[in-house]
């Protein structure tokens, strides 16, 4: 029974972001990922997308690696993915992480509906974490850091089946 | 994928360079030296191999990450003239560009001896695989990593291996061959730092350490340093290895697009070095068929596969037949591989070791040579990496 509920742990579900660990200086960042961060704070998932050839682009960078234009804008997306890849990190490689007991956590690569491979790092919150696959459609969810409520990171949940 | 901008026959650093001389310093997981005593250990050790004295190098390339630079190793070794020199972004996997560099300067006459060093405490200084912190991110690639967690080498080349066993149906008992085997090789060679053998069923119950990533799927984090000694092959000919001549036949460096931040890329099962592969054969006029050795950059045990793939061992999605049992990749199967242990078992040099490897294959010399074959040609590679590079190395 021990060893049972012992496994079930192994695998509970991620709820919140992870605390103590880098986050980006919203104050210090280039002008071209600026949109972004201010879209989560706005609880929208704005991806850079080129003002010319309309293609979306992730990360952010100041010129569309396909038409070269610098022209860019943020439109908000629909927030629903799927997953493309993920880990389950069961070894603290910070010691943040090591010490405020945040394994076992899942990074998973999100693949959003706008454009073909347009993907996302998060995490996968609320669901067991062995039941985390590849092809999980997923939907976006927002949530401020404990360490700083400014950086709100876009997380994903199961999508409500409609 | 672009489209190969070099013609096929386009080849000038073809047999023009000479390995004759490699040393290391010992492996271990606290050196108790400074990473200048090592990097000279190394390469006095590669120049003795040589016969040579280290007053005679005149060329270096070595790789940006490493904190010795070239004035340090001007004065420490007594360099007279260091009269070309070069660094190489991203070792590890591009690890092998260092003696394709080399091999250029020694063909266009820039240097009559190049020594490629890798030295580092990369173990009892900093640690590749651990993230520091706390920390404020000044953007970039990593501000849309690190804030979910994805922080160290195995997050990021972990979804590429989840993905690869998505798409081909590989699994972490296939990953365990190559641990098996590498491991198998590790236990002849005295210099390794992991040398007890392990079964598949103990790389089945090692711990999880980024889901589907096992202990043992990884390479090892040590100190150490290891060098290489290039001339003319007319030069090698009057050197201590004159009887067997180590050449270079070809070269290459490649990578994809959207490399930055490692896991933003079109497709993830697919290594990178498809790229550098496919130059690299077209310049050397030769395949997969023709190598009598795989030397592997194996930071994580599954990229054996991918490589064997990219490199047109096997067609993709096979791999996993071809290593399972081991047997084929064994120092005595089909395609001798990694028979020094590896980045896994024998030590992490951040990728120089193999080419070394190399050199002692076709010498003879290897702890696990194989028995019923002589070693022609070795393709000392690195499958994924942000940037990639692989050589060919001959007997001459």
């Amino acid at each position: 029974m021990a060893r049972k509920q012992q496994e079930e742990a192994e695998f509970e579900a991620m709820t919140r972001p992870l605390e103590g660990i880098p986050l980006p200086d919203l104050e210090n960042l280039p002008d071209y990922e600026r949109g972004f961060w201010e879209g989560t704070r706005s609880h929208e998932l704005r991806i850079q997308r080129c003002s010319d050839c309309k293609k979306y682009r992730h990360p952010p960078s100041p010129m569309c690696p396909h038409c070269h234009s610098m022209n860019y804008e943020w439109p908000g997306t629909n927030g629903q993915g799927q997953v493309y890849s993920l880990v389950v990190v069961h070894h603290p490689v910070h010691r943040a992480i090591g010490e405020k007991e945040q394994v076992p956590y899942n990074i998973c690569l999100i693949e959003l509906e706008e454009q073909e491979g347009l993907r996302i790092i998060s995490n996968v919150l609320d669901v067991p974490q062995d039941e985390i696959s590849i092809g999980m459609p997923v939907e976006v969810t927002f949530m401020p850091t404990v360490d700083d409520p400014n950086v709100v990171l876009p997380m994903f949940v199961r999508a409500r089946s409609d | 994928m672009t489209e190969t901008i070099t013609p096929a026959d386009h080849n000038a650093i073809r047999d023009r360079a000479a390995i004759v001389g490699i040393g290391e310093t010992e492996f271990s997981w606290d050196s108790g030296k400074s990473e200048l005593q090592l990097a000279s250990e190394a390469i006095k050790n590669a120049c003795d191999d040589a016969g040579i004295s280290p007053h005679d190098i005149d060329g270096m390339v070595r790789y940006d990450s490493d904190n010795n630079t070239e004035t340090m190793l001007v004065q420490a070794l007594g360099i007279k003239t260091l009269r070309h020199w070069e660094s190489i972004a991203f070792g590890g996997g591009a690890g092998n560009a260092t003696v394709g560099h080399a091999a250029a300067a020694i063909a266009a006459g820039y240097c009559n001896y190049a020594v490629c060093f890798r030295a580092g405490n990369l173990r009892s200084n900093v640690r590749l695989g651990q993230a520091r912190g706390p920390e404020r991110i000044p953007g970039g690639s990593r501000s849309f990593l690190v804030p979910w967690g994805a922080m160290a080498p195995a997050h990021n080349f972990g979804m590429f291996v989840r993905r690869y066993m998505h798409q081909y149906g590989a699994t972490s008992r296939d990953f365990g061959w190559v641990a098996v085997t590498l491991r198998h090789h590790a236990s002849r060679n005295p210099r390794a730092l992991r040398r007890k053998p392990i079964t598949i069923e103990d790389h089945q119950r090692s711990r999880m350490v980024a889901d589907p990533l096992r202990l043992l799927d990884f390479c090892q984090e040590n100190d150490g340093a290891a060098a290489i000694v290039m001339t003319t092959p007319e030069r090698a000919r009057d050197l201590r290895h004159s009887k067997t001549l180590v050449l270079v036949e070809a070269a290459a460096q490649g990578s994809g697009p959207s490399i930055d931040g490692v896991v933003f890329r079109p497709d993830l099962a697919v290594a990178e070095s498809a790229h550098t592969a496919r130059d690299l054969w077209s310049r050397a006029r030769l395949t997969a068929k023709d190598m009598d050795a795989f030397m592997f950059y194996d930071h994580f045990t599954p990229f054996c596969l991918l490589g064997l793939e990219a490199y047109g061992f096997v067609p993709f999605g096979e791999a996993r037949d071809f290593v399972q049992g081991g047997d084929n990749i064994r120092f005595d199967g089909i395609l001798p591989t990694n028979t020094h242990g590896g980045n896994h078992s024998e030590a992490y040099i951040h990728g120089l070791t193999h080419p070394q490897e190399a050199v002692r294959l076709i010498r003879g010399t290897s702890t696990a040579q194989p028995p019923k074959k002589q070693i022609n040609r070795v393709l000392s590679c690195s499958s994924t990496a942000q940037l990639s590079a692989a050589v060919i190395i001959r007997r001459g």
